[in-house]
């Protein structure tokens, strides 16, 4: 490599490294919040505080007392200081709640708010057609296109408005495919979740828009537990799309969040993430800890896309899992996982194949820059009774800079003889000679590496949905600033 | 009583130093690994050491015929008898003992285990310079019946100097027999050796086999494994490359039917810039034969510009095969090429319909086919007389009269 171009190589880096978190800013808005620590004391307040029933509260007991029981897992590959658990607060909703008839009665405060990130409510309302369900810290605070879905039968509210008037559908599947004692984040969510999204799709309805949340961190310590229930009943059809960005913090906040998908026969569900927690300074001090359990059922014939971009998070730890339990369901993950400075991802995802001529496709896209980490850590697992069943994965890494770290760890276990696995993985950098190639016909080494960088990604950024292929641009953009355009 | 009583009876009776009888001491309080130590996930030990063994070799006299039997009939021939070398050859620059002591890395326990009780194994020192042209042959017979042995093993090879070696474990009888065996390979500047394992034991044989080999600038390691036969077996290999222009090259090709068990270990630590690693395993079950592949590839910070290629592809051709693969790769260094691959998949329809079409019979055609799969591995042994024993054997594992060697 020629000094000149190493330079300019250096330079890209150091400007990529020295990119500021963008959305770094804090709301001033009162909060209602509850002291810190976690007791059986707490989860009992969070219980009553949001009045809820008292299965409710059992539920939450119960789940308190099996992450008593449980110790906090260290098989990733990630290294962090644990967090103390008695030094977060669990409870935190802005004080005024407000029964909103339309968006112009928001506090003008949070508006401002929303505005930076560049989600103009009425914009997207006009515009985008797409509902928004915003949670702000932990209790949500505007409705949008109710009446629109309702006309529909479409359910969709926050998880504690869903408790009060829809208890039955709650009581169902509250913990039907993340168990309580599923694992330690998610019994620590089950504990003290304090709101989250609820989303009915009744039989053979297809959902007219693309529904939406975008979930903000606001409150100083407050750990944001959220809690997602999606049921898509019998030849339903529903997009789901969950956005995150959180301002600068320099204490490191806790982020576990549980997301359950039920997709019943015939049922498709669409679920697009684009993460970006605040990631840390560049000398890896502060960032969100993001412990997320995701994971959806399939019944006969029903189909469940996870696609996520995670550019945030000092520490991820996310496995938006598929179980294929009816015969001819379909389980599909795409993604792209960027990260930067002292970033670590392990991410990925388990694809359990149960039912007969049951599909699943992983595409997993991972960018090491900096001194960062990038895991894939994947599970396929084929049953015995899964006849003719299908995987197709693979997973590729990018990696700029010598100092990160990119790897990948599957496991695939085949108990059926009539499946067919393939899994395939790469790692690499970027070509000098794709580099060369754009130079020599005038294309700068930023817009070149911009380039290949987008294509790289395009396999996972197709599948989302076009109100969000361009804010994921954009994010990929400000991780990888200086290298992407 | 298992196996963990017996050693720890034995270990009463037996002298041996401090440092010996602290590792044993340890290895006994924590026992075997067991399915929650993520290095044996896959593969539990606890119906191996559920027996009742001998730890004891006490060695009968083998006999010439037996030796003729078990061998590929190479004129260099190391051959040991319950671990204790009854034969050495005479080859210039190539010098043979019996058991040495050694250090190995401490953090295995089934090594810490070998390292404790081990007194059989062989010694081989390559002088600088050496090209041994006829290949040599080792190989390990055990007479004791439902014997427990540790074989510890090391071969030092000199700057420039070339060998290759056939290795063969044997047990005469059908007791259940475990073998714990351990071979450290030390591989000094622009050396080339290839190793080959014939495991074809008998049905209830069990076998642990560890090889570590250290590669230094310019050398080349290949290690083919060929299993066929035991009723347990575990394969670590480890490759450990400290210098520039290291190559190192696996094959595998494991052919299992009954309830046998394979788990294939795998791990190339690339720890210096400018090499390379090849991998290629194939698996082949049948019956309610169970398969394990772990390979990892390693790139350690500042080991720039490493080639590492990895693939494992598997075909389950009974119903109650299975199959568990985790293929790993950890990379430190951004200007390098890695992948893996894995498959696990049946024999083509359409291929087997256009044999049968042509009059070929479906056990057959299946077998054409399934030894078409295991060729691309079994190829890249240099041996003549392995290649061909590979063939002959893959045959016999499918039940057909085929003659893959024309």
């Amino acid at each position: 490599m020629s000094d000149k171009k190493k330079r300019s190589e250096d330079e890209l880096l150091e400007k990529v490294t020295s990119t500021e978190y963008k959305y770094g800013f804090t709301t001033d808005i009162e909060s209602d919040t509850i002291p810190k620590g976690l007791s059986e004391e707490v989860v009992r307040i969070i219980s009553a505080k949001k009045n809820e029933p008292s299965w409710m509260l059992e539920y939450r007991l119960n789940a308190y007392k099996a992450w008593l029981e449980m110790e906090e897992p260290n098989w990733a590959n990630v290294n962090y200081k644990k967090p103390d658990y008695q030094d977060v607060i669990y409870y935190s909703a802005p004080k005024q709640k407000p029964v909103l008839d339309s968006l112009d009665d928001l506090d003008p405060e949070m508006k401002n708010t929303f505005d930076k990130l560049g989600i103009s409510l009425e914009e997207q309302k006009k515009l985008a057609n797409v509902a928004v369900d915003i949670v702000m810290d932990s209790v949500s605070v505007a409705t949008s296109f109710k009446e629109t879905l309702s006309e529909k039968g479409i359910i969709f509210c926050s998880i504690s408005d869903a408790i009060q008037e829809h208890p039955k559908l709650v009581k169902k599947y509250l913990g039907s495919v993340v168990p309580t004692r599923d694992n330690f984040f998610s019994a620590l969510n089950s504990a003290v979740f304090s709101d989250g999204s609820f989303c009915y799709i009744p039989k053979g309805v297809k959902c007219p828009m693309e529904l939406s949340t975008y979930f903000r961190i606001n409150e100083a310590g407050t750990g944001q537990f959220e809690r997602t229930l999606l049921i898509a009943d019998e030849g339903s059809q529903v997009s789901y799309l969950e956005g995150c960005t959180a301002p600068m913090r320099d204490e490191n906040q806790l982020h576990a969040a549980v997301v359950e998908l039920v997709a019943m026969d015939d049922a498709d569900i669409k679920y697009s993430t684009v993460q970006n927690w605040y990631p840390g300074n560049d000398e890896g001090v502060g960032g969100v800890f993001n412990f997320v359990t995701k994971r959806g059922i399939c019944y006969k014939n029903a189909k469940i896309s996870w696609t996520q971009v995670e550019t945030g998070s000092a520490v991820t730890w996310k496995y938006p899992s598929c179980i294929l339990k009816g015969d001819n369901s379909i389980g599909e993950f795409f993604s792209v996982a960027v990260t930067n400075n002292f970033q670590q991802a392990d991410t990925g995802t388990k694809m359990i194949h149960l039912g007969k001529n049951t599909k699943s496709t992983i595409i997993a896209k991972g960018i090491s820059a900096g001194k960062s980490n990038g895991n894939y850590r994947g599970l396929v697992r084929i049953s015995k009774g899964a006849t003719n069943s299908r995987n197709f994965s693979q997973c590729d890494s990018l990696l700029m800079g010598d100092k990160c770290g990119s790897h990948t760890f599957p496991y695939i276990e085949v108990k059926n003889n009539s499946s067919k696995i393939e899994h395939e993985a790469t790692t690499s950098k970027i070509g000098e000679d794709q580099l060369f190639y754009c130079n020599q016909r005038g294309i700068g080494t930023e817009q070149a590496i911009a380039l290949i960088v987008n294509g790289y990604c395009k396999d996972v950024l197709n599948q989302l949905p076009m109100e969000f292929a361009v804010e994921a641009q954009k994010l990929l953009e400000i991780s990888l600033e200086g290298s992407v355009g | 009583m298992g196996l963990i009583e017996n050693l720890k009876s034995y270990s009463e009776e037996i002298q041996i130093s401090d440092d010996k009888k602290d590792l044993l001491d340890s290895f006994l309080s924590n026992g075997f690994p067991t399915t929650k130590d993520e290095e044996w996930k896959y593969t539990s030990l606890k119906k191996v050491i559920a027996n009742e063994y001998n730890i004891e070799n006490k060695g009968q006299v083998v006999d010439d015929s037996v030796i003729e039997k078990y061998s590929l009939g190479f004129e260099n021939q190391i051959i040991l008898s319950d671990g204790k070398l009854i034969n050495i050859p005479t080859i210039k620059g190539v010098s043979i003992s019996g058991f040495s002591e050694f250090e190995s890395n401490t953090n295995d326990s089934i090594l810490n285990l070998n390292k404790s009780l081990s007194q059989n194994g062989f010694t081989v020192s390559i002088d600088k310079n050496t090209v041994v042209e006829s290949p040599i042959e080792i190989l390990f017979i055990s007479t004791t019946e439902s014997n427990f042995s540790q074989y510890r093993n090391r071969i030092s090879i000199a700057e420039n100097a070339e060998v290759k070696f056939v290795e063969r474990i044997q047990n005469l009888n059908n007791s259940s027999s475990f073998v714990n065996n351990f071979t450290r390979i030390n591989c000094d500047k622009n050396t080339k050796i290839e190793y080959n394992k014939i495991q074809n034991n008998t049905s209830e044989s069990q076998l642990i086999d560890t090889v570590n080999v250290y590669q230094e600038q310019d050398s080349t390691c290949d290690i083919n494994t060929l299993l066929f036969g035991g009723s347990f077996t575990r394969n670590n290999l480890n490759f450990e490359q400290n210098g520039f222009n290291c190559e190192s090259n696996m094959n595998g090709v494991s052919v299992l039917d009954n309830n046998q068990l394979a788990d294939n270990h795998t791990f190339v630590d690339h720890k210096s810039a400018h090499c390379r690693s090849n991998e290629m395993y194939k698996g082949i079950y049948l019956d309610n034969s169970r398969g394990v592949f772990n390979g990892k590839i390693m790139v350690r910070p500042d080991a720039q510009k490493i080639d590492a290629f990895q693939s494992n592809n598997n075909l389950l051709l009974s119903e109650n095969s299975s199959i568990d693969s985790k293929p790993q790769l950890e990379i430190y260094a951004d200007d390098v090429k890695c992948s893996h691959g894995c498959t696990i998949g049946q024999l083509d329809a359409d291929a087997l319909f256009y044999m049968r079409s042509r009059g070929i019979g479906v056990e057959e055609a299946k077998a054409v086919l399934t030894y078409a799969f295991a060729s691309e591995a079994i190829e890249n042994i240099s041996v003549d007389q392995v290649r061909l024993l590979s063939k002959k054997l893959l045959a016999q594992k499918l039940n057909v009269e085929l003659d893959f060697s024309v």
